[in-house]
């Protein structure tokens, strides 16, 4: 058995760590690219959602690395997700790709369910201790991840030039995929922060205060800066800070873990947050979208982004709310559809565009409460 | 009180019972007109460009609505213990509020099956409570609801069509009638239910006592070029599906006496339906006239027609039989099932699955009944609508399909005559 799994940005890091620590082998696909996309693409059905399209691209790049066996998480609906595994090995098999699919979901909402998928996985040769230590380790692994990221967003505005964060942000991602140890984990965030102070204190670094702006939406394309293209990335050269609504561990916590595990940034408080614009959940995201963005607009951010895979139902749900976010307020909304059409140069453009209008705003030249549109297409 | 209902999506399948709910509460329910070239040009106006056809129609019937006290948009979220509705029916009434007049209140209420029936009536105790209606109250019209709809269902089941189930919980929707009772027969039935329906536009047309559909006279009343070349084509439509309408009602019950079809295949016949073709999708789709530009009218004036909402719940388990995973869906359960099994059997000669852009369950759901069918090598072909689909499209593409099944059924029969 070769088990592989679709990417989701550095989601890789930590379920290799799982994997390999239960000794069960293990094919990371290779990193997502436009030819990922473009495989995919031909097998999904062409109304698909985007990250459908992506993973089947992982499986099929993963096959001709040996994998035979894929892990995935699943779920109940309402969104499309919850049935991905089951579409994907369907498509797959008729593609001929003879794939075991094992689907991580806790089928009756128990943890009882799950742990037998995990036990599956692993084999006879793991005694449940070790399982569950693995498991502890890999989640561990996912909030010190998270913390990472954050640093990063912190660090990419504040450095005057766009590739000495970057360089930062490999090394501490190359850290902590070798870190196997706690104590060597919780060094990684601690030295990235020094190593960030270092390079401000040398003087690269610009003086002004960064614009932030909070990102919303589905959190695949979240996750996944290939599906973004890279929208966190451009915002930070353009001198911005970003915070996202969900980070992979509280995703974790929140979806694999039902909530028995909080995350970096836990979703618990966004339902009520989200309240007085949507009084229940609609599947995905979408009702932690509306929360983060009450969130985010309490907070002071300068504007907001929602990502919104073209035809993601709960997120088209969110995008209907927003508006109403947006002028209560007063804070720029911008939506961003992304699918496998989406051009790096267009919606580069129109990110400019976003924090053109909020610097215009921030220097005053536009009145706080002037009429926005800039939500929407 | 009365209070509006938007003659859109939950509306083709879940109206009755919210029509028997407010029945008993004593309180008017009136479903929006049916969609015209107004009502659709409004919603593409006020609902997102993002979202789905149905979601864009349903903002056109929330506007609507004018002379009503309130609107009732509920939240379904459920109508069995195991399933979901859509994402976006679980997003209303909010993430529709843009296309809501100034002013108009609106009510709402949970509804969600998958707690459980003591909850359910919790959460519409509440409800009542908020229009000043007792428990027991509540109770009663819950009681009602039920009742509607599982009349309406049944019907369905019986394979009575959409209009005739649906109108006696409203009353705008009046089905065409056979030859025999037509004309005179027509209106004696309006007159019977004692509401008039409401006045409009375009009414002289009807009491011709032709077999026109409201949908066309509505159409009728329009003011503009586009309606006017609808208007021709409508009329033909029409006299041609009181030919197919009959021929239909008749194969029906002939194949439920003798439990299997008649199957006369030689050239001259091909006037007469000798095909059956299923026709699956959302029921706001395949019964929404205007939007499906007549495609039920048109396929039931060339083929007998077959569609979800007749097919019982031991077959679409059946159907769905082959699935490792269970869809959470109600609808696409529903479709998946139907039409799989439809696959499987002879019954019918093909399949057409009617979606629209933007539908994200259907994505899901065209693609496995695609395989499915694939696999038990029967015609299939998804017709996707969006606000743009023209009438020349439509029926390149059903003639098209119609040919080819049709070539297919003859080869297949002239096999197993000489072979
Ligand atoms: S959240 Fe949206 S993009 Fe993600 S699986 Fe669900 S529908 Fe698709
Ligand atoms: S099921 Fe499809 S058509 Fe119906 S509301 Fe959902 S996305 Fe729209």
């Amino acid at each position: 058995m070769k088990v592989t799994f679709p990417h989701m940005g550095n989601a890789w890091i930590v379920i290799q760590a799982l994997f390999e620590a239960l000794d069960v082998e293990v094919v990371v696909p290779p990193p997502t690219g436009k030819g990922t996309l473009n495989l995919g693409t031909k097998l999904a059905p062409e109304s698909a959602c985007l990250p459908l399209k992506i993973n089947l691209g992982n499986y099929i790049e993963a096959a001709a690395k040996g994998a035979d066996t894929i892990v995935i998480t699943g779920g109940t609906g309402p969104c499309r997700f919850g049935f991905y595994g089951e579409s994907e090995r369907q498509i797959l098999a008729d593609a001929g790709y003879d794939f075991e699919v094992v689907i991580l979901e806790p089928p009756d909402g128990s943890l009882w369910g799950l742990a037998q998928r995990i036990r599956y996985l692993a084999g006879s040769k793991n005694s449940w201790a070790r399982i569950v230590g693995a498991v502890r380790f890999a989640y561990e692994k996912s909030v010190v991840l998270d913390q990472v990221e954050d640093l990063v967003h912190a660090a990419r505005p504040r450095f005057g030039d766009a590739v000495a964060a970057e360089k930062l942000y490999a090394k501490a991602r190359q850290h902590l995929i070798e870190g196997t140890s706690y104590t060597s984990l919780h060094q990684v965030p601690l030295r990235l922060a020094q190593a960030i102070r270092d390079h401000q204190a040398a003087g690269g670094s610009g003086d002004k205060e960064p614009l932030r702006v909070g990102i919303v939406g589905e959190i695949y394309t979240i996750l996944e800066p290939f599906a973004s293209l890279d929208v966190e990335q451009q915002l930070g050269a353009l001198g911005v800070e970003v915070d996202r609504s969900i980070y992979l561990s509280g995703w974790v916590g929140q979806h694999v873990f039902r909530g028995l595990a909080q995350g970096y940034r836990p979703l618990r408080a966004y339902p009520r947050l989200a309240k007085p614009y949507l009084g229940h959940f609609v599947g995905g995201h979408g009702l932690e979208t509306v929360g983060a963005a009450v969130n985010f607009a309490r907070r002071g951010f300068d504007g907001i982004i929602q990502l919104l895979p073209l035809g993601c139902m709960p997120e088209i749900v969110a995008a209907g709310i927003l508006p109403r976010i947006q002028a209560d307020f007063s804070i720029p909304i911008m939506t961003l559809t992304l699918d496998e059409h989406t051009g790096r140069a267009g919606l580069q453009t129109r990110v400019e565009a976003f924090v053109d209008l909020l610097e215009r705003r921030k220097s005053g030249r536009l009145k706080r409460g002037s009429v926005l549109s800039v939500a929407g297409k | 009180m009365k209070v509006g209902f938007p003659r859109a999506v939950y509306y083709y399948d879940y109206f009755p019972f919210w029509a028997g709910f407010f029945e008993s509460l004593n309180l008017e329910l009136v479903a929006s007109p049916l969609t015209n070239r107004r009502i659709m040009e409004s919603g593409l106006k006020k609902a997102s460009d993002e979202t789905c056809l149905p979601i864009k129609i349903l903002a056109g019937h929330i506007q609507a609505l004018k002379d009503v006290d309130a609107l009732f948009l509920p939240r379904m979220v459920s109508t069995e213990e195991q399933t979901y509705l859509c994402p976006k029916l679980l997003g209303l009434p909010e993430s529709i509020f843009p296309a809501v007049p100034q002013g108009m209140p609106v009510l709402t209420v949970n509804f969600n099956r998958r707690l459980g029936k003591r909850r359910l009536l919790a959460e519409l105790e509440h409800f009542g409570a908020s229009l000043g209606k007792s428990r027991v109250e509540v109770h009663r019209a819950f009681e009602l609801g039920g009742e509607w709809q599982e009349r309406f269902e049944k019907s369905r089941l019986k394979g009575l069509s959409f209009a005739e189930s649906m109108e006696e919980f409203d009353p705008v929707v009046r089905p065409k009638r056979r030859k025999a009772e037509e004309g005179s027969q027509n209106l004696a039935s309006a007159t019977v239910r004692g509401k008039e329906p409401p006045a409009r536009e375009g009414q002289g047309a009807e009491v011709t006592g032709r077999e026109v559909t409201e949908q066309e006279v509505v159409g009728r009343g329009g003011s503009d070029r586009g309606v006017a070349e609808r208007e021709v084509v409508g009329r033909e439509v029409t006299e041609r599906k009181v030919v197919g309408g009959e021929v239909t009602n008749r194969k029906v019950a002939g194949r439920e006496a003798a439990g299997r079809e008649p199957t006369g295949n030689t050239p001259e016949e091909r006037k007469e339906p000798s095909l059956t073709i299923a026709l699956v999708g959302h029921s706001y789709l395949t019964q929404e006239t205007y939007a499906n530009l007549n495609l039920l009218g048109r396929l039931q004036s060339q083929a007998t027609v077959r569609l979800v909402e007749e097919v019982e719940a031991g077959r679409i388990a059946e159907g769905l039989r082959s699935q490792r995973k269970a869809l959470f869906w109600s609808h696409a359960r529903k479709i998946l099932g139907a039409g799989s099994f439809f696959s499987r059997g002879d019954e019918v000669d093909g399949i057409i699955y009617l979606s629209c852009f933007g539908c994200g369950t259907d994505s899901i759901t065209q693609d496995l009944l695609a395989r499915v069918a694939r696999r038990e090598h029967k015609p299939y072909m998804v017709l996707t609508l969006d606000e743009h689909s023209g009438e020349a499209g439509l029926v390149t593409r059903l003639e098209a399909f119609l040919d080819m099944t049709e070539r297919r059924v003859r080869r297949e029969s002239d096999v197993s005559a000489h072979g």
